[in-house]
């Protein structure tokens, strides 16, 4: 009896589909809801709040600044977790994805006791002048904070794929380790690194607990998308509707994003 | 957009009637938290069987969840303004003011940049508030209109100290809390809520004439799952024993 593919033993389709329904519908149904309710006039319409457009653009401004920093910052992070052994490294590694599994009004929590005006930190900055509480700055931490493990869990995969012997191949050809990192190593990652480029900025557009913590909730200045979402659905549903409506659209961009770069950039050597 | 509404109706409804009918759900503003944890435990131990969840929240929170039918059966908002609006739009049955509250200026009790109230328009403070929609936030706006227009620090004060607002917090305990860590330099809030925190926050008093009076009523859902308690519940915080707790915490009658 031929079988239909290489999978062999495998439970008829129709019950896997009975099975995995539920979930795809469980997922979906509010998801579609969200745009369901209004018409795209009404939604427009209401985006053109000042309330909207002032959490649009501070959203916008802080996820670029966070994701730029979670790049910086995390590719170091994650070529040395992937190529370096150190002592230590089940410490740190653990370390790095743990804002990802605590909650994130916790991680608020722990970013003003560390850099709160009255932490170590704090009073040092307080004294030149400088404060982090209640600004942009401290919704762009918050953002790092939660968003940047996305992106040095996805880089170190992507650096840890990369087959060694191609840059081996490259040193023996006389090519300096930094042009090997850039011109080697780097092109081959590219899908992982640009997949986990766009989910650190997808965190960082939902980031809610830990900016309301730590940044305050204050239009243009500290109210992003999701705060803004709160604060309208106290006095304005039709106003939240569509700002979630928003969101969500960003977010199926975000992951549309994330799978053509990945077609499109798939390395031809790999 | 009736559509939303009735489809978030149907969310909160379901979520709402997952717990049990046996217990009285009450929604009360943030700032009777310890009054009516208080009250409370009296009334479990007066009607055995008996147990009484509370929902603390800013009543504008409260109320949009009982529009969206929440199942509540006693409403205690820190404004006429929404029990008014639930009232005419059928929700809430009459009610009764029970308590009353003041807003006062809460510092943090050391190192505080603000010693007086002229000092919140100083460049540079960081003076934290609840929304618009938020009771307390609103009386603080008035409050800061009356000091304007009594010209004691400039007719321009109310601006200067708008102009300090870092954060619009969505109920008074997020204020205060705010204040107590020390991130603000200042905060609004009301006198019963100082009261809980004197060991972080210093107040400063904002005299009678330039204050308002916060008044705070309760009453019965229309659709009250558990009538006849949450009768009782309301009794008990009007009659004796209630007053005199809500005394104790600060509240004026």
């Amino acid at each position: 009896m031929p079988l239909p593919d290489g999978h062999a033993g495998r439970p008829p389709s129709s019950l896997l589909w009975l099975g995995a329904a539920p979930l795809v519908f469980f997922i979906g149904l509010p998801l579609v809801a969200l745009w369901l309710v209004s018409s795209p006039t009404e939604l427009v319409r209401h985006l053109s709040s000042p309330l909207a457009v002032r959490a649009l653009w501070l959203t916008l401004k802080t996820t670029l600044v966070a994701t730029a920093l979670a790049v910086a910052l995390g590719m170091p992070l994650a070529y040395l977790l992937a190529r370096v052994p150190f002592r230590g490294r089940d410490v740190v590694d653990t370390l790095v994805d743990l804002p990802i599994t605590i909650p994130p009004v916790v991680a608020g929590v722990a970013l003003l006791l560390a850099f709160g005006r009255r932490s170590l930190i704090g009073r040092q900055l307080d004294v030149l002048g400088v404060q982090i509480a209640f600004t942009s700055v401290a919704v762009v931490m918050a953002q790092v904070f939660i968003a940047s493990p996305f992106f040095v869990k996805a880089a170190r995969a992507g650096f840890e794929a990369v087959d060694g012997r191609l840059e081996t191949a490259a040193r023996t050809l006389g090519a300096s380790p930094w042009r090997v990192f850039w011109t080697i190593t780097v092109p081959l990652a590219r899908p992982a690194l640009l997949a986990g480029l766009v989910l650190a900025w997808a965190r960082a557009l939902s980031e809610f607990g830990a900016t309301m913590m730590f940044a305050g909730n204050f239009p243009g200045r500290t109210q992003t998308l999701t705060l803004a979402v709160m604060t309208a659905l106290e006095s304005d549903l039709e106003t939240a509707v569509a700002i979630s409506a928003l969101s969500l659209a960003l977010a199926i961009a975000a992951l549309l994003a994330a799978r053509l770069a990945a077609r499109r950039w798939s390395a031809p050597l790999a | 957009m009736p559509r939303a509404r009735a489809g978030l109706v149907a969310v909160i409804a379901v979520a709402a009637q997952v717990s049990s009918a046996e217990t009285l759900h009450v929604s009360a503003a943030a700032s009777l938290t310890e009054a009516f944890q208080e009250i409370g435990q009296l009334f479990e131990r007066s009607h055995p069987g008996a147990a009484v969840e509370f929902n603390f929240a800013g009543s504008q929170v409260l109320r949009t969840q009982i529009e969206q039918g929440a199942a509540v059966d006693v409403f205690a908002s820190a404004d006429l303004v929404h029990a008014d609006a639930l009232e005419a739009s059928g929700l809430l049955g009459p009610y009764q003011v029970f308590a009353r509250n003041r807003v006062v200026v809460v510092v943090p009790a050391q190192h505080g940049k603000v010693g007086r109230l002229q000092d919140l328009a100083r460049p540079g403070m960081k003076v934290v508030v609840a929304g618009a929609t938020v009771p307390v936030g609103r009386y603080t706006t008035q409050v800061l209109g009356k000091l304007s227009a009594a010209g004691l620090y400039g007719d321009d004060f109310q601006a200067r100290v708008q102009a300090n607002l870092v954060s619009q917090e969505t109920n008074v305990r997020v204020v205060l809390s705010k204040v107590a860590l020390g991130e603000a330099d200042a905060g609004f809030v009301y006198a019963t809520d100082a009261a809980t925190a004197t060991d972080k926050i210093r107040v400063i008093d904002i005299p009678g004439r330039h204050n308002v009076i916060a008044e705070y009523p309760i009453g019965l859902l229309v659709k009250s799952p558990a009538p006849e308690k949450a009768k009782a519940f309301v009794a008990l915080v009007l009659g004796e024993e209630g007053r005199a707790i809500l005394l104790k915490r600060g509240f004026a009658r």
